[in-house]
């Protein structure tokens, strides 16, 4: 379909009655704002300094529900996409605006409406920011479960419409099993509540047709999450198994029995050996093991203060962080000039095969450091109790050493501790990213080892296993790769992507597990679904009529590569 | 949406060329045998049974052809929703395709055919000490294609969720014969699940023609218990405090006095009273402390334990094994949410009483977003169940006092998304042959 061009100043004139001047913009840093988000491939222009390969025309605020039904409206006279942006935190490139149009940021609509104590359900808008939303429950005595690293920069919204996961999924399960029902304007501009109480609609489940959906068929503007009571005591521990395959046994025998550690992260050889030299080391001494945790400070709920800032953080954080501290002596790594800095990470990511060689298995098995593991219970107190109980039984049949509290609290301090900065990575030239898969249990091994591989062709790769349930597990491959140019590193990573994806459905995966799919994986959204992508073709022409939602992403149209 | 039925003379030698000979049939007798009334064979009614995915494919293709409606068949477990009377078009009985794909056992996913019958999956499960999990034994009775494709409250249970959350993966036939596949994984985030628009879409999007399902290894241990409390409501609270404090039993139910009485007997409740039941099933330990919880809770709300032997009773009736003395259907269902549940059993009294008639109610169906309330209607001068007559005279009032106070009468069509399925409809089917009368906007 050929679009009209769009003309800015006619959309502007038309929104501005519903919005008014001030919750709309033409900035050009607002535009160059809202064209992308945290995707790494994007982050590589940005750091070399060229322009995005796609703009907004407009960014607009709406603050109720009435007012996006207006706005899609109006978009749907003149032919103009929506683009809906909530935290811009996504690392898929999904709020990228391929063929222009509006940037929609939901962020005014944040409120969290009262809570029945019977329900245990949490009416919240969409543009409700994650630690806001958290730290609100907390004070009402509540949890959502529901903690993604990215929480603080990241909206209700954007967790509905990528299918979110937190790091405690194993006991609160991923944003779709916790949702009862989403408010939608589809792309025809009506407004739409799904599910109705306690599920007594016949026709198939509007909810879960409506989340994933990325922005392509509508505009989430709130949602109905389940939350639970605030965790009265937490348990953590951490476990060393002598293999990954160890470990991974331990995770599916625990899952299987129906036990629901709310943490459960297996870490694999080389994320072990780095987390390990990075000072996370493994051995805590025994008169700190206590047998409960403390319980979390009543009103605090689960999330630790703001990740501070500071160097040291933001030096250790990120996966080459960690391998130019390894390369330099500590005392001299602040001397260390980005020069020097670029020729020693250049010098390790130009041999991939043979540093993913070195430092995964070999190095595992001379160091003898195996797999680590981070186990979490919370809940109720009695219950809780019974549950590590019985779930620290089944680690040590399963052949796990058990370390103590302080992996466990260490883990917990730090799981925020990302840098907002440009990582050390990018700014020494590398890139660095994350790829999730998921699978079976009975195919997760050849799923590791055929994702694994086909990265480790490219780039500096480790893994972990934090997202498991009775069935299967999902597997998060952090990998960093290096070209001597832009138009290399670009290339290199989209061989690398391809290759991945391609591994991970011929190994019989997911090629996402939580991040979603965005322009990155739109490519191959025709191999993950093959015919059934008629169902979601059909679902998109009946939402979304004339393509202005989003246009270009989850397979659905020509997406917009550079 | 109507399809247009031409006279098709050799539309049964045609379906016997693909379902195979003795598969194809327009005898009333063999309607009969599936529900149908065939009082003359005119408009011609077949009904097949395809041994295949590919088979069905091929049935619908021919379908869209000739421009017959398709309708699926299901086990004796309800009367097929689409046709009492017969209708032109062909039905589709899936009895031959019950076969296990897969088991693995390793991951606890079983790959079924949707003739299958769950209680039969549950019956190939059982020696391996495996089981779809602790879903209401009514709903096993249909097969598992007609479990999945009609989406019902209930089909839930507090430990396992809904039926449809155990489907990793669907296999069906659209409505233009393509056949779909949707690839298994345990969750993921690559835009909807597709699964899902087949799940309750009774035939309409595609016929489903098997399954990827999630099972249970079978309980380490199982615990009944029974508790006697002052009042309905107390009971419905002492329920509610115990999942808020992370309880996750195998079944509830809530009984009032009169339905105690028929159910378990004159021993198990005092005037004004209720009696909640209990089922905790997992690792032995956990099920105990379950079952400790909701003692606690309901002692917090005034309960106190009785016999364990009323739970037994219970039970046994639950899962068939024996006959409930209660075993009329109830007159009407409606589900509530949990902050909901008092008032609705409150309105539903009122209205009773307005009416001149008392009513017997328990609630069922557990799950994280509410339960179902049964009620049974009586007339007070003999205590029995209202007569049909009677009970269609007073349903109406009793269910709109129920809906006033926050209830959902079951089975409902969401309105406002009505041209949305429709519109998918028209694109998945475009001759309109895929079970053309099920869910239109607010049919029943
Ligand atoms: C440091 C870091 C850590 C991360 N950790 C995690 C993690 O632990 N788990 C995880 O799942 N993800 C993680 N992510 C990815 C990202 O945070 C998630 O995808 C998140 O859900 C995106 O939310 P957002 O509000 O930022 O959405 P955006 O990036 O703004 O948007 C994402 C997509 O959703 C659409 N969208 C957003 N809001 C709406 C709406 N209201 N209606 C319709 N469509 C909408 C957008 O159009 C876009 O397609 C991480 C990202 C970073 C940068």
């Amino acid at each position: 379909m050929t679009r009209p061009a769009i003309d800015s100043d006619r959309l502007a004139r038309a929104l501005r009655p519903i919005v008014g001047d001030d919750r709309i913009s033409a900035k050009e840093t607002d535009l160059t704002t809202y064209s992308r988000d945290m995707w790494p491939r994007l982050l590589i222009s940005i750091r070399e300094g060229t322009p995005l390969p796609h703009r907004a025309h407009l960014v607009v605020w709406p603050e109720t529900v009435g007012e996006v039904a207006e706005i899609v409206r109006v978009a749907r006279s003149q032919g103009v996409p929506i683009i809906p942006y909530g935290g811009g935190s996504g690392v898929c490139g999904g709020t990228v605006p391929v063929k222009g149009g509006i940037a929609l940021d939901l962020k005014r609509m944040s409120a969290v409406a009262k809570i029945d104590r019977d329900d245990l359900i949490c009416d919240v808008q969409a543009g409700a920011n994650g630690e806001h939303f958290e730290r609100e429950l907390a004070t009402r005595g509540y949890t959502f479960g529901h903690f993604p690293s990215s929480i603080y920069v990241s909206t209700v919204g954007g967790w509905v419409a990528t299918r979110a996961a937190g790091q405690m999924s194993s006991k609160y399960g991923k944003v779709e099993d916790r949702i009862a029902g989403v408010t939608m304007v589809t792309g025809r501009g009506d407004i739409i509540d799904t599910d109705g109480l306690a599920r007594s609609h016949r026709g198939p489940s509007w909810t879960q047709l409506l989340v994933g959906s990325e922005g392509t068929l509508g505009v989430i503007t709130s949602a109905r999450l389940r939350v639970s009571p605030a965790p009265e005591l937490r348990v953590l521990r951490g476990y060393s198994f002598p293999d990954l395959i160890g470990g991974i046994e331990a995770l599916r025998r625990i899952m299987q029995r129906g036990l629901r550690p709310a943490v459960l992260r297996l870490y694999d050889e080389f994320d072990t050996l780095m987390n390990a030299l990075s000072g996370g080391g493994d051995r805590a001494p025994a008169d700190i093991r206590h047998h409960h945790a403390p319980s979390p400070p009543a009103g605090a709920g689960a999330l630790p203060r703001v990740p501070t800032q500071s160097a040291d953080v933001e030096e250790r954080s990120g996966l080459l962080g960690q391998i130019v501290g390894q390369l330099v002596p500590k005392d001299r790594r602040r001397g260390l000039t980005q020069s020097l800095r670029r020729e020693l990470v250049a010098a390790t990511l130009s041999r991939p095969r043979l540093f993913n060689n070195v430092a995964g298995p070999v190095a595992s098995r001379g160091l003898r450091r195996g797999c680590r593991m981070i186990v979490g219970l919370e809940g109720s107190r009695v219950r809780t109790e019974t549950e590590a109980r019985l779930t620290f039984g089944e680690l040590e049949r399963a052949g796990g050493v058990d370390l103590g509290e302080e992996p466990g609290r260490r883990w917990l301090e730090h799981r925020y501790s990302v840098s907002y900065k440009m990582s050390p990575a990018f700014r020494a030239g590398a890139f660095v990213d994350t790829m999730e898969v998921a699978s079976t249990w009975e195919r997760l091994v050849d799923l590791y080892r055929s994702v694994r591989a086909a990265i480790a062709k490219h780039a500096l790769v480790m893994a972990h296993l934090s997202h498991a349930y009775p069935e299967g597990c999902s597997i998060y491959f952090t990998f960093a790769g290096y070209a001597d140019n832009q138009k290399h590193a670009e290339k290199l990573y989209d061989e690398l992507w391809r290759s991945g994806m391609e591994a991970a459905t011929r190994a019989g995966g997911t090629i996402s597990h939580h991040h979603g799919v965005g322009l990155l994986k739109s490519l191959h959204m025709r191999e993950e679904h093959r015919e059934s992508m008629a169902i979601l073709e059909a679902l998109k022409a009946s939402m979304d009529p004339d393509d202005i939602m989003n246009p270009g992403k989850l397979g659905l149209s020509a997406g917009g590569l550079s | 949406m109507t399809a247009r039925v031409a006279r098709a003379p050799n539309l049964g030698e045609e379906l016997e060329a693909i379902v195979g000979h003795g598969h194809a049939t327009d005898r009333p007798a063999h309607l009969a045998e599936v529900g149908i009334r065939a009082a003359a064979s005119e408009p011609a009614t077949w009904l097949v049974r395809p041994g295949s995915g590919a088979e069905i494919a091929e049935i619908v293709r021919l379908a869209n052809r000739r421009h017959i409606p398709v309708s699926p068949v299901g086990a004796a477990a309800r009367p097929p929703a689409a046709l009492g009377a017969a209708e032109a078009g062909i039905l589709v009985d899936l009895r031959r395709m019950s076969h296990v794909l897969h088991l693995d056992e390793t991951s606890l996913v079983v790959h079924v055919q949707a003739g299958l019958s769950a209680h039969a999956l549950e019956h190939i499960l059982a020696p391996r000490g495996l089981s779809l999990g602790d879903f209401p034994p009514a709903i096993l009775a249909s097969t598992v294609g007609g479990m999945l494709s009609v989406r019902t409250p209930g089909k839930s249970s507090p430990r396992h969720g809904f039926i449809e959350e155990a489907v990793l993966g669907i296999s069906a036939v659209l409505g233009d014969g393509r056949s779909i596949h949707t690839r298994v994984a345990p969750r993921r985030a690559t835009g909807p699940d597709l699964a899902r628009a087949l799940c309750g879409s009774e035939g309409t999007l595609g016929f489903i023609t098997s399954a990827v399902l999630r099972i249970h290894r079978r309980p380490e241990a199982r615990f009944l218990s029974a508790h006697h409390l002052p009042d309905f409501e107390a009971a419905l609270s002492a329920v509610h405090l115990a999942m808020r404090e992370d309880a996750a039993p195998a079944a509830l139910r809530v009984y009032d006095e009169r339905q105690a009485r028929a159910g378990l007997g004159d021993g198990a409740v005092r005037p004004g009273g209720a009696v909640l039941l209990a089922a905790t099933a997992g690792p032995t330990d956990l099920a105990a402390c379950d079952r400790d919880l909701i003692a606690s809770s309901a002692s917090a709300l005034g309960g106190t334990p009785i016999a364990e032997s009323f739970a037994e009773t219970w039970w046994r009736q639950r899962t068939g094994r024996e006959d409930s003395p209660s075993a009329a259907l109830p007159s009407l269902q409606v589900s509530a949410r949990p902050s909901r549940q008092a008032a609705v059993h409150r309105a539903l009294r009122a209205a009773a009483a307005e009416a001149g008639i008392e009513v017997c109610v328990y609630a069922s169906r557990f799950d994280p977003y509410g339960a179902v309330l049964f009620v049974t209607l009586i007339d007070p001068s003999t205590g029995e169940a209202l007569g049909a007559q009677a009970e269609d005279a007073a349903r109406g009032a009793i269910e709109r006092a129920a809906e006033q106070a926050g209830a959902a009468l079951l089975g409902a069509v969401p309105p406002a998304l009505t041209p949305y399925f429709e519109d998918m409809r028209r694109r998945l089917d475009p001759a309109g042959i895929m079970n053309p009368r099920a869910l239109a906007s607010g049919s029943e």
